[in-house]
């Protein structure tokens, strides 16, 4: 008797530790915040609004597929020199700047400068098994007649769309503009159930193929 | 802390989930971003490129996808004039022949006994420093032996060895047509073949060529073949018949076989020929070949005379006499319009090749088809006036005289590029024996390993097809003038480190102060000039296209000069088979794997053949009736014995293959290059062309390689054959006693049964 | 994205007159689907991945002797025997008229593989394993099956998709079968067959070239099938499952006699 307990208490123990860890270690809901980024980008200081001393740059002007393919994509080390070769702490007269803003800026034109890569390290990930589109949700968001939703996510207030595409970003990102670092927590669950939900209210289809290929 | 068997088992949990939790490759949690502008290495953005598949039999035209710089997918090329679109079972063999595991990596230095295949790897400027070395001291008498490409390539190979004072030749592979070649050189006077217009046919006869599968330009073929049996009236549909001795793919398709003896080919041609005069002696076209209004100079090929020499067995006749059969076939040709396809591949491969080849071709002529449509269409010539529209394909003399220059030392550098005789030739031509001499400097281009790179000094191995510049002419031409240009669609993996093989010639010459000599100063501006200024025609919309071509710019046809029937009449001869036993040896072209060159492509491999639906083995293809009358069973290892040695097959009893005839396929045997080709015992795996007798075929002098005779003798030992098939009996329903009431059933049930 | 009111239906025909039994679509799928490399063993094991097969059938024996070849796919039947019987709902069938596997569903009971008359369904037995720079040749838009799940055609229900989005959403034109053919949309088996053997195409539309085909064997059914006016037939029509896949009869020119 004492073994079968054992036994059935290990298996049961076993299968809750495997739920546990499966559903809290994937990395967009983690314990813990993204590994740190090998170059420090700060979103505040080029997507932020001019106001709050950001320059206001459009998500799509360094994400460009994102309005037109499945992945948003992180830029070309060149699309970053097209301003830092100007913006290269060479002209700055103040010491306003840290100068761990122009040791960051001095590492991208260095990977410019060898046409090496930079490797970010990935926050918001979907399992392999999945396939997200980002520009038909951002032609959704931007796109089409004046109309109304509730998107059954973050505050579930009731949205007027269609939108700019930044706030269509935002709407699964959270406030890019706003964070110094970009944290999976910050942004929306990206749980299948969140994707249904939506797909659900916005009477899309929620055919399995329409991710799962 | 104590390991008890509670605490053991907790940790073993975690232990086991931990390692189920944190299955995540490092890479995906990595997003890279690309250097530079333009980021056509955009996650998740496809781009289509289109270019050039020249290692397809006839070439094809192809587009490739391309994400992230990786080569994804290959499709057919839907803008080009012979595939449309369409694609070979080889043509996505492009990918892995890209990404293969085994692709020699860079330059390599050996340092191991000569095909031991041990190398180190060297600096480019150090391999490039031996080469302009190996050429300046020994240039004077070099062969450069190279696969059968033409045109430019053809070009910059011939010029390279003359600067030099040496001699190109391209190695065709066992099964090179060269009796075809020669029989439209004599009969239609050109250099390259002429096309079959089996789009536009009614009735087709071909004569041993498979030209669905390995012949010719199968996949323009296949697409012809699919509109030739899609005539809007389908049950007055034009009918295929196929003479030959293998029940091959083309046979099996065909809406009759007509099995003949090996190597009648041309003797069936010409009864047709003879029917087609006899019955309409009226025809322009017959009064123009025979010279007068009836059979003239093929008064000797009655059917009726050439029963034995034929050997047609009479139960596919239908009840009709040979004769009848062939006035009947003759009647539906001159009344709807006929083709004749063939007369190379298989049908060229006996000592009276040439005869048959052209026999096939002046049956078109005198149906009166050639250069009408539906009918045979010349070949138009290069468009690229100074470029050749042939490889300098070498014949078996030659292959044996350049085996003795080698062996002897007399040629003192051999260059080698993706050819690969040692495999593909004869085991008593000797080519091992002979690059065996360290007197001769070797160096191989190959992009792999193989049998005959495994002899080089020296690897500077060549890009993949898919890396590189090219251009080719298709061989045949749809009957106008095609120009393909192939593009490099991505850049070789960070890893590997291959060089353009014509450029390597270029440069070489240039350095060594030749370059004069030399049709361009890279391989690129030589396409680049091709298309603008001898074509005229925009760069980048060819390159867009995948090629160029015109179709006002058809073959003019020429009328075989008098007396050419004539000849070929006289020259008949029933095949010349070599050796003693109780069969005839007759190798073919591996559906994927072809004469073995696509033998390291795992894709190729475990492509099932279409008629025996084997993978990955050799086997042989007995006839089912007369193996089991010889006690043989499928997966026995038997010894496969010539007069020039033996190798060891597995049977396969094949309900189709003609009883005395023991048909290989070619293409295994690999010893050297990839574990793919290689990880295989020799009962399963074996090369049938090593032991082929080295008869020549009359005329043309390449090898006859269907000519040798062999005796099969069991080994007693037995193998599995990995094949598709399943081992039941396929059968009606209600054949089983158990199923005769579920037959009564269906029977009452529904007035409907078998 | 499929269109609520008005949801494709997506079928094929099989012409075996045009077959030529060439392997094309078979080495193509395999391309497009990250099907893994059939070693020697796993056909000896019989589980090579096919998501298409040739199969071959003799008829005769020589000389009078007749090879056929047959591509087999899923057959996508309206009323799949593999659907009922998957107790997590791996498998069902989806309004567009495709039987889909849901990979990430799927726990590998392999009731589905003993429930299909057609032996279509493949069960990954081993870790799906590439060397290394093949792998790059993988398909982005085709997940990797893992080892221990069902898998099968999906008449490239990626590419499908992919025209959905591009073609419809944004041009706001339908699908149809040239648009189909021209933006590569077709199934990877479809686009290679050099003889055009393979079609493919919406039944909602009635363009599709292959509509006439299943209006015929659908007012035809059962023993109905000597009244049809196409040379159109299903696989194992006894048997009720109604597939979405319809074949064409070989042009026999020389019946074998006793032959059917």
């Amino acid at each position: 008797m004492a073994i079968a307990g054992l036994v059935v208490t290990a298996i049961v123990a076993f299968i809750l530790v495997v739920l546990f860890i499966s559903w809290f270690s994937n990395p967009p809901f983690g314990w813990g915040n993204a590994p740190a980024q090998p170059i420090g980008f700060p979103h505040t200081v080029h997507a932020g609004s001019v106001e709050e001393g950001g320059h206001a740059i459009q998500c799509e002007f360094c994400h460009r597929n994102v309005t037109s393919g499945a992945a948003a994509t992180v830029p070309a080390v060149e699309v970053c020199v097209i301003c830092h070769k100007q913006v290269n702490g060479s002209n700055v007269t103040t010491d306003a700047v840290a100068p761990e803003t122009l040791i960051n800026i001095q590492r991208v034109l260095d990977k410019h400068a060898e046409e090496r890569p930079i490797d970010w390290e990935r926050v918001h990930r979907v399992p392999d098994h999945v396939r997200f589109v980002h520009e038909a949700h951002i032609r959704f968001l931007t796109q089409g007649e004046e109309r109304t939703v509730t998107l059954p996510i973050g505050d579930e207030k009731p949205m007027n769309l269609p939108v700019t595409t930044a706030e269509a970003c935002s709407v699964c990102h959270g406030d890019v503009a706003h964070m110094e670092e970009v944290q999976p927590q910050d942004g929306q669950s990206l749980k299948m159930g969140t994707c249904l939900d939506c797909h659900r209210e916005n009477n899309v289809s929620t055919d399995c193929t329409i991710c799962h290929k | 802390m104590k390991l008890t068997r509670r605490n053991f088992l907790a940790w073993a949990g975690i232990a086991a989930t931990g390692a189920i939790a944190c299955d995540l490759f490092d890479d995906e949690l990595r997003v890279q971003s690309p250097a530079l502008i333009p980021e056509d290495l955009v996650k998740g953005r496809d781009n289509w490129y289109a270019t050039y598949d020249g290692s397809a039999p006839g070439g094809e035209g192809v587009l490739v996808r391309v994400m992230e710089g990786r080569a994804k997918k290959v499709r057919g090329n839907p803008r080009f004039p012979t595939n449309q679109g369409k694609q070979s079972a080889t043509a996505d063999t492009l990918l892995q022949s890209l990404y293969h595991p085994d692709r020699i990596e860079g330059p390599m230095l050996r340092n191991g006994p000569r095909g031991s295949g041990r190398y180190r790897p060297i600096s480019w400027e150090e391999a490039l420093n031996r080469f302009n070395a190996a050429v300046d001291d020994r240039g004077n008498g070099m062969l450069l032996i190279t696969e059968d490409r033409k045109c430019s390539f053809a070009r910059i190979c011939g010029a390279f060895a003359d600067a030099f004072g040496g001699r190109h030749v391209a190695f065709g592979g066992a099964a090179d047509d060269t009796a075809y070649r020669a029989a439209v050189k004599d009969v239609m006077g050109t250099d390259s073949l002429p096309f079959h217009d089996i789009a536009n046919a009614y009735s087709l006869a071909s004569f041993g060529s498979d030209f669905l599968s390995t012949w010719g330009s199968p996949t323009a073929y296949s697409v012809a073949y699919g509109k030739f049996r899609s005539s809007p009236h389908v049950e007055d549909r034009g009918r295929h018949y196929h003479f030959g001795s293998r029940y091959s793919m083309t046979a099996a398709n065909a809406d009759k076989w007509i099995p003949i003896n090996p190597g009648a080919e041309g003797y069936a041609a010409l009864a047709l020929a003879w029917a087609v005069a006899s019955t309409h002696p009226e025809s322009s076209a017959v009064a123009q070949i025979t010279g007068e209004a009836g059979p003239g100079p093929l008064r000797d090929f009655n059917p009726d005379a050439l029963v034995e020499v034929l050997g047609i067995p009479g139960e596919v006749l239908d009840g009709k006499n040979l004769r009848e059969f062939f006035e009947e076939l003759a009647h539906d040709y001159m009344a709807h319009g006929g083709l004749a396809i063939g007369g190379g591949g298989e049908a060229g491969a006996y000592s009276n090749g040439q005869f048959n080849a052209a026999a096939v071709l002046i049956l078109n002529y005198i149906i009166g088809n050639v250069g009408h449509k539906g009918g045979l269409l010349p070949d138009p010539g290069s468009p690229i006036s100074d470029t050749p529209t042939a490889a300098p394909v070498a014949s078996l003399a030659d292959w044996q005289r350049i085996a003795g220059d080698i062996s002897s030392g007399a040629t003192p550098l051999v260059i080698i590029h993706n050819a690969n005789p040692v495999h593909g030739l004869p085991a008593s031509m000797g080519m091992e024996a002979a690059l065996a001499n360290e007197g001769v400097v070797v160096i191989s281009g190959s992009q792999f390993l193989d049998e005959t790179s495994a002899m080089a000094d020296l690897l500077i191995p060549d890009r993949a097809a898919l890396e590189a510049w090219g251009d080719d002419l298709p061989d045949p031409m749809p009957g106008y003038h095609v120009y393909a240009v192939q593009q490099p669609v991505v850049n070789p993996l960070a890893d590997l480190d291959p060089r353009s093989f014509p450029d390597v010639l270029l440069n070489a010459a240039a350095t060594l102060g030749r370059g004069g000599d030399m049709p361009a100063e890279s391989y690129e501006a030589m396409i680049r000039a091709n298309v603008e200024d001898t074509l005229g025609a925009d760069f980048t919309d060819t390159l867009m296209y995948g090629g160029w071509w015109d179709e006002s710019a058809t073959g003019r046809v020429v009328t075989p000069p008098e007396g050419t029937l004539a000849r070929i009449a006289r020259n008949a001869s029933p095949a010349n088979l070599v050796g003693g036993g109780d069969f005839q040896l007759q190798p073919y072209e591996h559906h994927t794997l072809r004469d073995g060159r696509n033998a390291h492509l795992p894709w190729a491999q475990s492509t099932p053949d279409p008629l025996t639906t084997v993978t990955w083995q050799t086997w042989v293809d007995i006839n089912e009736t007369q193996g089991r009358q010889m006690g043989l069973r499928e997966g026995d290892v038997v010894n496969i014995t010539t007069g020039a040695g033996s190798i060891q097959a597995l049977v396969y009893l094949n309900p189709g293959a003609p009883p005395g005839i023991a048909a290989v396929p070619m293409g295994g045997g690999r010893t050297l290059g990839s574990s793919y080709a290689t990880d295989r015992d020799a009962r399963e795996s074996s090369n049938v062309v090593s032991i082929l007798e080295l008869v020549v075929v009359d005329g043309s002098g390449g090898l006859a390689w269907g000519s040798t005779r062999c005796s099969i003798t069991p080994t007693g030992d037995s193998m599995a054959v990995s094949k598709l098939e399943g081992d039941y009996t396929s059968r009606e329903v209600g054949e089983h006693p158990a199923e005769q009431v579920y037959k009564s059933i269906s029977a009452e049930g529904g007035g409907h049964g078998h | 994205m499929p269109n609520a009111e008005h949801p494709h239906k997506w079928g094929m025909v099989i012409d075996l007159d045009k077959c030529t039994g060439c392997q094309a679509c078979v080495v193509a799928c395999q391309a497009e689907n990250n099907i893994p490399i059939n070693t020697k063993d796993y056909f000896l094991q019989r589980r090579a991945y096919e998501w298409i097969r040739i199969e071959r059938y003799w008829e005769g024996e020589y000389p009078n002797i007749k090879a056929r070849f047959m591509p087999v796919l899923c057959q996508h039947c309206e009323n799949a025997p593999c659907e009922p019987v998957c107790p997590v709902y791996a498998t069902y069938h989806n309004e567009e008229g495709l039987n889909v596997q849901v990979y990430n569903r799927c726990v590998g009971t392999r009731y589905c593989i003993n429930n299909c008359p057609y032996q279509v369904r493949m069960f990954n037995y081993w870790h799906p394993n590439w060397p290394a720079r093949l792998e790059n040749q993988l398909n982005p838009d085709v997940t990797v099956r893992t080892r221990g799940i069902t898998e099968k055609c999906t008449f490239c229900v990626q590419r499908i998709r992919r025209g959905e989005i591009e073609v419809e959403a944004r041009g706001g034109q339908r699908l149809n079968d040239e648009r189909i053919a021209g933006g590569n949309y077709d199934p990877a088996c479809v686009q290679a067959c050099p003889t055009n053997a393979l079609m493919f195409g919406d039944l909602e539309d009635q363009g599709t070239a292959i509509k006439p085909y299943f209006d015929d064997v659908n007012a035809h059914p059962g023993h109905g099938e000597h009244d049809r006016e196409t040379r159109g037939y299903r696989l194992l029509e006894e048997m009720n499952t109604r597939p979405s896949v319809i074949y064409l009869k070989k042009i026999d020119q020389y019946p074998l006699k006793g032959g059917h």
